[in-house]
């Protein structure tokens, strides 16, 4: 096997990684918010005012970390909207959650296409963010033939990712607050029974939840350099991350295995064909496959996932008992 | 001082309806605030967008004809969806089953459309579209009421399978794809138009389409069936309470897949009133009412005669912004969605204040005015 097909897998690796580390912040962030028992169905609109908000912010500032501030918060906000309207005025959660990927969709292009009638910032006028985008090789590990290319040398943002997936699987399983959190999206009248502040429970990993998709939207965008077109920066991945949610059965540290699984089939999407060139013996057939169906897989299996979950009612579910249920104390 | 909120037993009409216009009317200022920020007149704006242009046009019979089009396809799979919200089943793939039932009508009109007269056509191409979209909602609602699936993810998830579904018949050229146009080098769906139509009535230079008839015929048909008849009481029940339903002999399960055939079956016609009026298919044949629907439906409380007057409303406003967005450039017509996200938050709001009171607590945490 000479050297040209193993970069290819090496970079099929790298872009399993590179593209689909916003559903990681999708998922994770959306973790949190149904486990505290809400169905936020708004992650689309969520990651794209984090998106463009975090990249127009952090051009002018021209500085990365100013930039995913600004995302995690402008998604912090809508989760504060969300909570506002479910956890304290009682709204739909299905209902507010697909206003806002309305809502935050409008958002987008409106400042995005209003934006771009002035003057749009382009990413490469910028060296701090573009510079603070760039690779980063983990010493050591990223040596390791084929693999330590394709895993351990990427952008910050991508071991952040895994970073807040690890320490969260950790708050949620190990801490007092996190126990707290999953009793509430279990039994919130139980939970404020003993003495949980049920409302600010929801409101504070509501907003957290929401302001890490902030980020992933983000991400999207510096992944895309920055270029401002009619279609979306978040092009579906929202959704994609809802289903990832089901998939890692609402455990965060599964959601970087689910992520990979997931963006193995996207990275298929765009790169089987490379594969299927390089390989033509095993993998010709690669080349056959529609990518429509890569596309559609996700959401298959995360379907064939919650069928079989369903009838087998198997203890280990890590769905929330409350999820989407509105907590109103005088019906307890 | 200390609030506490209890629930209300029941606001009068006329109170919910000032605090559902008091929430437009507050959107509506905040955006016209978001206009004037953008320099642009928005007493002016509103009123084209409104009006949809059609003011001192002397083509507006074709604009109305052509918010019609939007009107349609919006009110009936509001009403559709009305029908399955009731019993608490969340079906959101409104979008999935308007896509499965448009490749259907579009495959009747595009196979058996050049040999069938056009009347038995159209009838095919609905009951093909109802047939496979109805079955799609029904598949959900069979794994629900036998496994507990969730439906509100479960049919999440099918909206994408058939999204790509169309998107793979859209883009793959093939001898066996009769659904794209063989005359064009890049793939496009083929136009069936000229094979067959729905009717207009003329009217003058207006003409009205047959579709607005039969929408506005199955909006008072599913009016009387919910209230008047044994069926629609058994939805209320299992809605209200599905222990109680059972307790009083019903069989919730056969109700549930019924019903929800049905919601399906509705959106299936509402796509074939579309494709079958625009002639052709298209990714994005849905138009996004499988998501606005639900949106309307809920903005009406399910009352399927407010689900007509608010689908007029937020058609004006899609359309409108469209409309508007020629005239004033500097407004993107994304506007439309942001105002539509804003009118939404703030009924949500004013939701809560028609549904609870707040009242203050007395010292000794006795509640106030309860009961």
């Amino acid at each position: 096997m000479d050297m040209d097909k193993l970069g290819v897998v090496t970079s099929f690796i790298h872009n399993i990684v590179v593209y689909n580390i916003p559903l990681l912040y999708g998922t994770v962030g959306e973790i949190m918010v149904e486990k505290s028992g809400s169905l936020n169905l708004g992650v689309e609109g969520i990651m794209a005012v984090g998106a463009i908000f975090g990249y127009i912010v952090g051009c002018y500032a021209n500085s990365l970390a100013v930039g995913v501030f600004t995302a995690f918060l402008m998604g912090a906000l809508c989760g504060l909207l969300f909570a506002a309207l479910t956890v304290s005025l009682q709204a739909n959660q299905n209902i507010t959650g697909l206003t806002l990927t309305t809502f935050g969709l409008g958002v987008y292009f409106f400042v995005g296409n209003g934006l771009k009638a002035v003057k749009w910032p382009a990413m490469n006028d910028y060296a701090n963010i573009k510079n603070g985008f760039a690779d980063i090789a983990i010493p050591g590990l990223s040596q390791i033939p084929v693999l330590g290319k394709g895993l351990f040398s990427h952008n910050i943002l991508v071991y952040l990712a895994v970073v807040i997936a690890l320490v969260m699987w950790w708050y949620l399983n190990r801490t007092g607050p996190g126990l707290r959190l999953r009793a509430v999206g279990e039994n919130p009248g139980a939970a404020d029974s003993v003495g949980v502040n049920v409302k600010r429970t929801k409101y504070i990993h509501i907003c957290l939840g929401c302001g890490i998709m902030g980020i992933g939207g983000y991400y999207m965008g510096l992944n895309m350099s920055g270029s401002f077109s009619s279609s979306c920066w978040i092009n579906g991945y929202g959704w994609i991350a809802v289903a990832l949610v089901i998939f890692a059965n609402w455990n965060p540290a599964l959601a970087i295995l689910g992520t990979f699984v997931f963006g193995f089939f996207n990275t298929l999407r765009v790169s089987g064909s490379s594969l299927a060139a390089a390989f033509p013996g095993p993998l010709g057939w690669l080349a056959a496959v529609p990518t429509q169906l890569y596309q559609a897989l996700p959401f298959i299996i995360t379907a064939i996932v919650l069928v079989a979950t369903s009838v087998r009612k198997r203890e280990g579910s890590g769905l929330p008992a409350a999820l989407g249920l509105n907590y109103f104390r005088e019906e307890r | 001082m200390r609030f506490h909120v209890v629930k209300r037993d029941n606001c009068p009409l006329w109170k919910k309806l000032t605090w559902y216009l008091a929430a437009v009317a507050a959107a509506l200022v905040l955006g016209g605030l978001l206009l004037l920020a953008l320099g642009v007149n928005p007493v002016a704006y509103y009123s084209r967008m409104f009006t949809m242009g059609m003011v001192g046009n002397k083509i507006a019979y074709k604009t109305f004809e052509n918010y019609l089009k939007v009107f349609v396809p919006l009110a009936l799979t509001s009403v559709a969806l009305s029908l399955a919200f009731k019993m608490r089943f969340w079906n959101i793939g409104g979008e999935g089953q308007f896509i499965l039932g448009a490749v259907a009508a579009a495959t009747v009109a595009m196979k058996l459309g050049p040999v069938l007269p056009g009347a038995l056509t159209l009838i095919l191409m609905c009951l093909a579209a109802m047939l496979c979209a109805g079955l799609y909602g029904a598949f959900v609602a069979v794994l629900k009421v036998k496994f507990g699936t969730n439906e509100t993810l479960m049919t999440l998830m099918l909206n994408y399978v058939a999204l790509y579904f169309i998107t793979f018949l859209g883009e793959t050229q093939a001898p066996w794809n009769f659904y794209l146009d063989p005359a064009s080098v890049r793939p496009i769906f083929a136009s069936f138009s000229k094979i067959v139509a729905f009717p207009k009535i003329p009217m003058g230079k207006f003409g009205l389409n047959v579709c607005v008839i039969f929408t506005f015929a199955i909006g008072a048909l599913v009016y009387i069936y919910l209230r008047y008849t044994k069926q629609g009481y058994e939805i209320a029940v299992v809605g209200d309470s599905a222990g109680t339903a059972h307790y009083a002999g019903m069989k919730v399960n056969a109700i549930v897949l019924r019903t929800v055939f049905l919601s399906a079956c509705l959106i299936g016609l509402a796509a074939a009133f579309k494709v079958g009026t625009a002639g052709i298919l298209s990714t994005s044949i849905t138009d996004d009412v499988g998501w606005t629907g639900i949106i309307v439906a809920w903005l009406s409380q399910l009352n399927t005669a407010a689900i007509f007057v608010v689908s007029a409303l937020i058609s004006m406003l899609r359309y409108g912004s469209t409309v508007a967005a020629t005239t004033f450039s500097q407004v993107d017509s994304s506007f439309a969605n942001m105002l539509q996200g804003a009118i939404l938050f703030l009924v949500l709001a004013a939701d809560f204040l028609t549904r609870f009171r707040v009242v203050p607590v007395q010292k000794g945490g006795k509640a106030n005015g309860h009961g």
